[in-house]
């Protein structure tokens, strides 16, 4: 009944091991082959950005490009400092972090530990979806929609933005001030005693946020591409990337814990300010890392709204001048630099582009090191 | 079934873990053609015996054996073994059913297309043949090319099994294979086990030791990784002779 | 004591306020991003079109009811006729009256520039060369913003002693007064519906019809068909590396240095910045390995490729690996080999797996503009050709759309065309992913073993 005797014997012949082994070894070779790929492109970008990068500095030397602001590429002599472009780029980074980060991770807790499951399962593709926008349509976004707004009703805007921050904080430090001082007080006075000085407080607050929307209202915004514009953008650009992974990383920290801290009678903020957000520590730290090198290598943003004006803002935070970064000059000046390919004006984009490139392996590192170090902690050794 | 020429026989055969040992130095004899039982409480190293028979542990890296575990008398842990010719001899069926995401009848032609040229007739024959022992035609018949995850547990569980039958082993191991069952369909199961008794040399692991008493002939008893006692399995269950038996049988531990 | 636990209360509430005011923070600014692009993007599929845009679409692309829309520009010409005839009139006494020719001679060159813009050629006209000057205005509400231009002059106010001036529309009427260009101005107020004829027209063609006079007229064809090459063939280079290297990782690597090494590898190429992709995709695909000797499809497509490999291999990796391991044993039970099982089990049940993350970096492909800068796109261009689709260079969505609102020279005329290029994007990459995670919606459910 079947076509193999039953006393087949499992032995195989020489030949068919040394077949065997043969098309085994060839195959899982091939294979890694297949998959080394990528680590071929790694070593062939650094060579070939470092190729056109290290002959610049050899031949410049390293005290122009990181410490003079003269960027003048196309002057007789040509001027290469990069100092005012890397200050572009790490103004247009920080402004950005500081959009992206409070707000990524208090999304992430909000998503994490608030919604519930039903809710977050709606709110997670919303978020890819953000993320997936290309940053073409950020920055046409930006160029198109914000800069002019930004310009012509810029003192508007941070009026409505002072009192959009200001009231709900104001209101809860009313609240809370009046509560923490009637503590204080005799209990028969404590009821009338914390209206009162709520009300004092309301005053005040009121009074200082009325003086610093007028203030505010009192901006004018020479042009609307600027660091503010370019950093809103980029931090809401980056927001995808912080909340997921930090989500993630509270996600982790595990039902245990919380549980344990509520047990103890915490509210919920204590439970996560004090327990979980400490626990996924690290990999909040990485989503912090990954948002900065969302917003260092991003081209069409900074591009399209930064206002490409290589100088340092004066003063240094002032955010509404125009600055320039590194992707945006390698982007807009290798079109002209194109036709004089291996000229200094050429090498120097690559050695921006080196820069860029060290920095984001230093990022992954840094990034890789803190999410193995969650893990580590997670897994209790 | 005699004595005198087992079918698998494990000499001095251990299997180690990462130089932790998980079965230590066991011997004993198969015998042909009969179901024999392995009991003992859990993490005792029964399932990873039986997993050493068709070399299923060869996937887990760290994992080798010392000793001798042998097929009709040839060592299946020595070089040069076609460990897919043996896999072919001894069939497997899981604890949990985990039929492929494919037609029932993909699933049962899987081990013949993969070893066989068989013509499209002869396929079918097969599949059909292979159903019918494990008992699931006349249940499937009508459906042979709608996705098996669409059978229930214990269908599945049986269609497993038809898919082992289906290479045409000699020998079938079973690990646990109705733990994750209800018992009606733990019933089939049994009943196609007495059913294939004689056809098949048959190896199974159980935690349940009622199971045992049902369905096998010979009962080993394994207790962190040693083999504590093994003979005919009405002998065992009512005249054990180590306290270790005695005591798991009625129960006392595991 | 019940003080302190209010405070307590108060601040918990507050920060779950916190949590969901920043949740709605997110939301607004999806919004607020595609509120105007998509409703401003809109109007270059569905606007009001003048008889001018029936004429230009009848005559370039010989489509519509050719004696329908003859008639129709017969009749907007005789509504026109009056108009013209008190330009004509004007004229005449600038020529009786030099003392009005010197005053207002200048502004009436300006004001009959204005006119040519909206309504096309002044009869008596010598035939204008360029395309965006044979015909009047093909939207109504472009037409709209002509005219207030036509009927003000434009002024800046520098008085509020800032030095920035603040622009004044002044009614240009005034200047004409008492002369015989008065009613020109009613009639172009009360009668230019009669002369353009505005009607709600749905242009869907506007995706595939190719550009006229650098995107004044026509769709958006030619960079659509060249982001769809640059991305069908980048997928084309990637999917099956990236396949395969999530094959070994999940089935072959062993555990250890090696795979650890693979993996920090995978992580760096995701992370170098997309410019940087750009500088290496022409320092090496053009300059070093010559593939074409200057930008083309297939220089880009290797770079894009390069691009989205990290999140293919991971997309991939994770999906093999989402194969429960049953299935794995079952298939070595049956005494099927590692490759076997690959090719006939795992594979063919990740595969729902695999799309989504093809289908996801397609869109990733897409609207990366970057790394296509230097290795493909150019500004304007012909759309691709069959025998030359790898080789040559093409305009691209992403490129086009920055050098649209950028560095053309008329950006504030054809912003329709820069949102309906914006939305068309979004709108293709946005419904890449959807397509991508209503997939994995599925898969999740069915992979429940």
């Amino acid at each position: 009944m079947t076509q193999t005797g039953k006393n087949r014997s499992l032995r195989m012949s020489a030949r068919a091991m040394r077949w065997q082994d043969a098309t085994r070894w060839m195959g899982t070779t091939l294979l890694l082959g297949v998959a080394s790929l990528s680590v071929l492109a790694v070593l062939f970008i650094f060579y070939f950005i470092a190729r056109e990068a290290i002959p610049f500095f050899l031949a410049r030397g390293f005290r122009e490009f990181f410490t003079s602001t003269a960027w003048y590429p196309s002057a007789h002599p040509p001027q290469f400092g990069v100092l005012a472009i890397l200050a572009g780029s790490a103004l247009v980074t920080v402004g950005a972090v500081t959009v992206a980060v409070p707000l990524g991770i208090a999304a992430a807790i909000c998503l994490s530990d608030l919604l519930p499951f039903s809710v977050r399962q709606g709110v997670k593709p919303v978020i890819e979806l953000l993320a997936a926008i290309p940053s073409v349509a950020y920055g046409f976004f930006a160029l198109v929609v914000l800069a002019p707004l930004l310009q012509e009703r810029g003192g508007a805007l941070f009026r409505g933005f002072v009192w959009g921050i200001g009231i709900p904080l104001g209101a809860l430090a009313v609240v809370m001030g009046s509560g923490l001082m009637a503590a204080r007080l005799p209990p028969a006075w404590r009821k009338r005693g914390s209206v009162g000085i709520g009300f004092l407080l309301a005053m005040a607050i009121g009074w200082f946020l009325r003086a610093l929307a007028a203030r505010a209202g009192g901006i004018r915004v020479d042009s609307g591409t600027n660091a503010l514009n370019a950093s809103l953008i980029l931090g809401i650009m980056a927001l995808p990337t912080v909340v997921s992974v930090s989500e993630d990383a509270l996600q982790a920290a595990g039902r245990e814990i919380r549980e344990g801290s509520y047990a103890l009678g915490a509210t919920r903020s204590e439970t996560l300010l004090r327990v979980v957000l400490p626990a996924a520590g690290s990999g909040i730290a990485a989503a912090v890392i990954l948002g900065v090198m969302r917003a260092v290598g991003e081209t069409m943003v900074v591009w399209m709204a930064s206002g490409n004006a290589a100088q340092i803002p004066r003063p240094w935070y002032n955010l509404l001048q125009p600055v320039r970064t590194l992707t945006a000059t390698i982007a807009g000046d290798m079109g002209e630099a194109d036709h004089v390919t291996g000229s200094e004006r050429y090498a120097v984009l690559f050695a921006m582009a080196l820069v860029l490139l060290v920095f984001s392996f230093l990022c992954n590192l840094a990034g890789e090191w803190a999410v193995r170090r969650s893990r580590r902690r997670m897994s209790g050794e | 079934m005699s004595e005198e020429n087992p079918h698998v026989k494990a000499r001095e055969f251990s299997v180690l873990y990462r130089d932790r040992p998980a079965v230590k130095k066991v011997t004993l004899s198969i015998v042909r053609g009969a179901v024999t039982a392995i009991i003992g409480p859990s993490g005792c190293g029964k399932s990873t015996l039986l997993r050493a028979v068709n070399r299923m542990n060869d996937l887990i890296p760290g994992c080798r054996t010392e000793g001798e575990l042998l097929l009709d008398g040839e060592n299946i842990y020595a070089p040069g073994i076609d460990v897919v010719a043996l896999r072919r001899r001894i069939g497997m069926v899981f604890q949990k059913p985990n039929p492929f995401p494919k037609s029932i009848f993909d699933n049962v032609a899987y081990g013949p297309r993969l070893h066989g040229r068989l013509t499209r007739q002869e396929l079918a024959e097969r599949v059909e043949q292979s159903l019918r022992r494990a008992a699931l035609w006349e249940e499937v018949s009508d459906r042979l090319h709608t996705n098996a995850l669409g059978l229930s547990g214990g269908q599945q569980q049986r269609l497993c099994i038809a898919r082992a039958l289906a290479v045409e082993p000699e020998m079938l191991l079973m690990d646990e294979p109705t733990s994750a069952l209800d018992p009606r369909a733990t019933t089939r199961i049994e009943d196609l086990i007495a059913e294939l008794r004689g056809s098949y040399t048959i190896l199974i692991v159980t935690h349940n030791m009622q199971q045992a008493a049902r369905v096998s002939d010979y009962t080993a008893f394994l207790y962190e990784g040693d083999l504590i006692e093994f003979g005919p399995t009405r002998d065992l269950f009512t005249r054990p002779r180590e306290k270790q038996t005695e005591d798991y049988l009625t129960g006392r531990f595991g | 004591m019940r003080a302190y636990y209010s405070t307590r209360h108060v601040l918990d509430r507050a920060f779950s306020g916190l949590g969901y005011g920043s949740v709605a923070l997110m939301a607004l600014a999806l919004v607020a991003l595609l509120g105007p692009i998509i409703g401003k993007g809109l109007g270059a599929y569905w606007f009001r079109g003048t008889v001018e845009f029936r004429l230009f679409v009848l005559e370039r692309f010989h489509r519509g009811n050719a004696k329908k829309i003859g008639i129709e520009h017969r009749e907007a010409m005789r509504a026109r006729e009056p108009f013209w005839a008190v330009l004509r009139a004007f004229e005449a006494e600038m020529e009786s009256d030099s003392a009005l020719r010197r005053r207002v001679g200048k502004d009436y060159h300006r004001f009959q520039s204005h006119i040519r813009e909206l309504l096309g050629p002044i009869p008596g006209d010598s035939p204008p060369l360029l395309m965006r000057q044979q015909y009047g205005q093909t939207r109504w509400d472009r037409a709209l913003v002509k005219r207030h231009q036509a009927l003000h002059i434009e002024e800046w106010d520098y008085g509020d002693g800032t030095g920035m001036g603040v622009r004044v529309w002044k009614p240009r009427r005034l200047l004409y007064a008492g002369t015989a260009l008065e009613p020109a101005f009613d009639l172009l107020e009360n009668h230019l519906e009669a002369m353009l004829r505005p009607r709600w027209t749905w242009y869907g063609r506007f995706l595939t019809d190719e550009s006229f006079d650098a995107h004044f007229f026509g769709g958006i064809w030619a960079e659509m068909l060249g982001t769809l090459c640059l991305t069908v063939f980048a997928m084309l280079v990637a999917t099956p590396i990236g396949v395969l290297s999530a094959i070994y990782l999940s089935e072959y690597a062993p555990e250890g240095k090696l795979i650890h090494l693979l993996r920090l590898f995978i992580n760096t190429l995701a992370g170098v910045p997309s410019i940087v992709f750009g500088l290496f995709g022409m320092a090496f695909f053009i300059h070093a390995l010559n593939v074409t000797p200057s930008k083309s499809v297939l220089a880009g497509s290797f770079t894009l490729a390069l691009l989205v490999l990290p999140t293919l291999i991971r997309a991939s990796e994770e999906a093999i690996r989402a194969v429960p391991q049953a299935y794995r044993e079952a298939a070595f039970s049956l005494g099927a080999s590692r490759w076997h099982t690959v090719a006939t089990i795992l594979l063919p049940a990740a595969l729902p797996g695999i799309l989504t993350g093809t289908v996801i970096s397609l869109g990733r492909a897409a609207g990366e503009t970057a790394p296509i800068i230097f290795t493909a796109a150019v500004s304007m261009g012909e759309p691709l050709r069959w025998g030359r689709l790898l080789t040559a260079p093409t305009p691209a969505l992403p490129w086009n759309l920055y050098n649209l609102c950028t560095e053309h020279a008329a950006v504030d005329e054809i912003r329709h065309v820069q949102f309906g290029m914006a939305l068309t994007l979004v709108a293709l990459v946005l419904l890449l992913n959807m397509a991508g995670i209503f997939l994995r919606a599925r898969v999740s459910r069915q992979l429940k073993v």
